[in-house]
């Protein structure tokens, strides 16, 4: 790598990486411990952040005295009384968030600039081109390397929970009475958090290879990680297996295409035609990238469930809403960024013109606002009912045909259920992933400035969807 | 009545009257798409996709009643 990348090019994108990575640290902290040490983490690593900012242009307002630039006091003022300040705000976080989560949090952007230039490092290394040069050797490297976090995983989790047992063991001793809960999480879990497990078990489902995975190791704690992780890891294999296809698509592309070229073609050309139909030509090719992908990945993890031993992602309502929240926050920040803040706002109230538009901003307002919120909620919900009603459908049925040969003692049952899953392939599954894409194309086409089109657009489209 | 028998009482009467809701809103839809295709066959493909879509919400209400269902059903 040239000399360039280790400048204020690489602090800038060690910044962005630590940001994401803060962030994915704080929900994961959030979420699987406490609400406080999601905040600490946050907290911890946005300070670290901010420090790095201001000895940065502490350090570049030093440079740039000694060469004689402008701004350059002020930059340097700027940072030592930042770097102060912060000082300040992190005696006062230290003393209300949990200073463990705060310090993980602190550490993140330290790990991304080590990691960064190590990988920087590495990369130029007679080795590393060595090594990648054949694909077999990559293959085993990586293999090895994955064998051995595993291990190292595991030992690591051994000491966590014989920590955790120890704490455990104080807090029992503390409280007077230990409530149900507290004995689940005991030496001895199995008869209590079984009864427990069957109970939020909910609507039964049909066996998947991840849910046999946990049943059989029930109680292990990678088998509770694993449980709460079940369909996000069938998600992930949805889109490296969408991925896989992809690349080997493209990573040779002819000129007379081959068969999974010309599948691939067609499906981009049709996703282009399609969007960029409703879009029109100025904006659409911008968001075909995304809202192609939305549309195969929807479709393939609502397909994902007809597969046996596996499960439809979307049938949970924590995949749902977090790609209706994804596309919720990608047409809040196009419309910041197309309409600027006075133009959204404008939209808001529902563009004002004459005296009886702006009569009725104080009604159009909430009705804008409201709606806007009603939109992730109803796209996460109606992908979520009609995929989880479909395998519903399915389990009953398939219920229904083993009851209805049980009293001849047969080892299978009436295929009931293939009538509906027919109906479900070919209808229900791309027609939702259809409908899931087509509202979010037609919420970014409201947002969009639409000078060119009119609002003969506005009027076809379904303005407030439920 | 208490409450269980009220919950599975309602539950099936709830999805049922959804869903003659939807269905009276999906033939409508049904009748305005195929009057449309009949008076302008050659716009055929644009009408057809409008009315799935507009098809889908229609279905959606009675899916919120079924999801509804389902919540409820584990308290009887």
């Amino acid at each position: 790598m040239p000399q360039a990348s280790m400048g204020l090019d690489f602090l800038a994108r060690v910044r962005r990486t630590s940001l994401l990575a803060g962030l994915v640290a704080a929900l994961i902290a959030g979420s699987s411990f406490t609400l406080l040490a999601g905040l600490g983490v946050a907290a911890g690593c946005a300070w670290c952040l901010f420090n790095l900012l201001a000895l940065e242009s502490l350090v570049a307002g030093l440079v740039g005295a000694r060469l004689g630039r402008e701004h350059s006091l002020r930059r340097m003022l700027v940072g030592s009384i930042g770097s102060l300040v912060l000082f300040a705000l992190g005696a006062l976080l230290l003393t209300q968030l949990p200073p463990a989560a705060l310090m993980v949090g602190f550490l993140v952007p330290f790990a991304v600039l080590v990691l960064k230039a190590g990988s920087l490092l590495l990369l130029q290394s007679p080795l590393w081109r060595r090594i990648t040069a054949n694909p077999w050797q990559a293959a085993v490297l990586i293999a090895s390397i994955a064998g051995a976090s595993w291990f190292a995983a595991n030992g690591m989790h051994g000491v966590l929970r014989a920590e955790a047992q120890a704490q455990h063991a104080e807090s029992t001793e503390a409280l007077a009475a230990p409530p149900a809960q507290a004995h689940a999480t005991s030496d001895e879990p199995a008869a209590a958090a079984e009864a427990e497990h069957a109970e939020a078990e909910g609507p039964k489902m049909f066996d998947n290879a991840l849910g046999m995975i946990i049943k059989a190791n029930h109680g292990k704690p990678w088998a509770n990680v694993l449980h709460h992780f079940e369909y996000v890891i069938y998600a992930m294999l949805v889109a490296v297996i969408l991925s896989i296809i992809f690349i080997a698509a493209a990573r040779n592309p002819q000129m007379v295409p081959g068969p999974l070229q010309n599948l691939v073609e067609a499906a981009v050309e049709a996703a282009y035609n399609f969007f960029v139909g409703i879009l029109g030509p100025k904006y659409g090719p911008r968001f075909v990238p995304f809202l192609g992908t939305l549309f195969i990945y929807i479709w393939a993890m609502n397909f994902f469930g007809t597969i046996p031993l596996m499960h439809s992602p979307t049938a949970n309502l924590n995949i749902t809403v977090a790609m209706a929240l994804t596309v919720f926050g990608y047409v809040q920040f196009t419309a910041f960024k197309e309409l600027g803040f006075m133009g959204w706002l404008d939209h808001m109230a529902g563009s004002p013109r004459s005296a009886i538009g702006w009569a009725l901003v104080p009604l159009m307002m909430p009705v804008h606002l409201i709606g806007e919120l009603a939109k992730p909620i109803s796209l996460s919900c109606r992908l979520f009912g009609n995929i989880f009603g479909e395998d519903m459908l399915l389990v009953g049925f398939a219920t229904l045909g083993i009851t209805a040969l049980s009293s001849l003692h047969m080892p299978f049952g009436l295929p009931l259920q293939l009538p509906f899953m027919f109906l479900g392939v070919l209808i229900t599954q791309p027609v939702q992933a259809l409908v899931f894409t087509m509202l979010s194309t037609v919420y970014f086409l409201l947002m969009l400035p639409h000078g060119e089109h009119g609002h003969g657009h506005e009027g076809e489209a379904p303005h407030n969807a439920h | 009545m208490d409450f269980h028998a009220a919950l599975g009482l309602a539950l099936p009467l709830g999805i049922g009257l959804a869903a003659v809701g939807s269905g009276i809103g999906l033939g409508m839809i049904g009748n305005g798409a195929m009057q449309a295709i009949g008076r302008q066959p050659e716009a055929a493909d644009k009408i057809q996709l409008s009315m799935i879509i507009i098809g889908a919400f229609a279905e959606a209400l009675t899916i919120y009643a079924f999801v509804t269902m389902f919540i409820l059903s584990s308290k009887i």
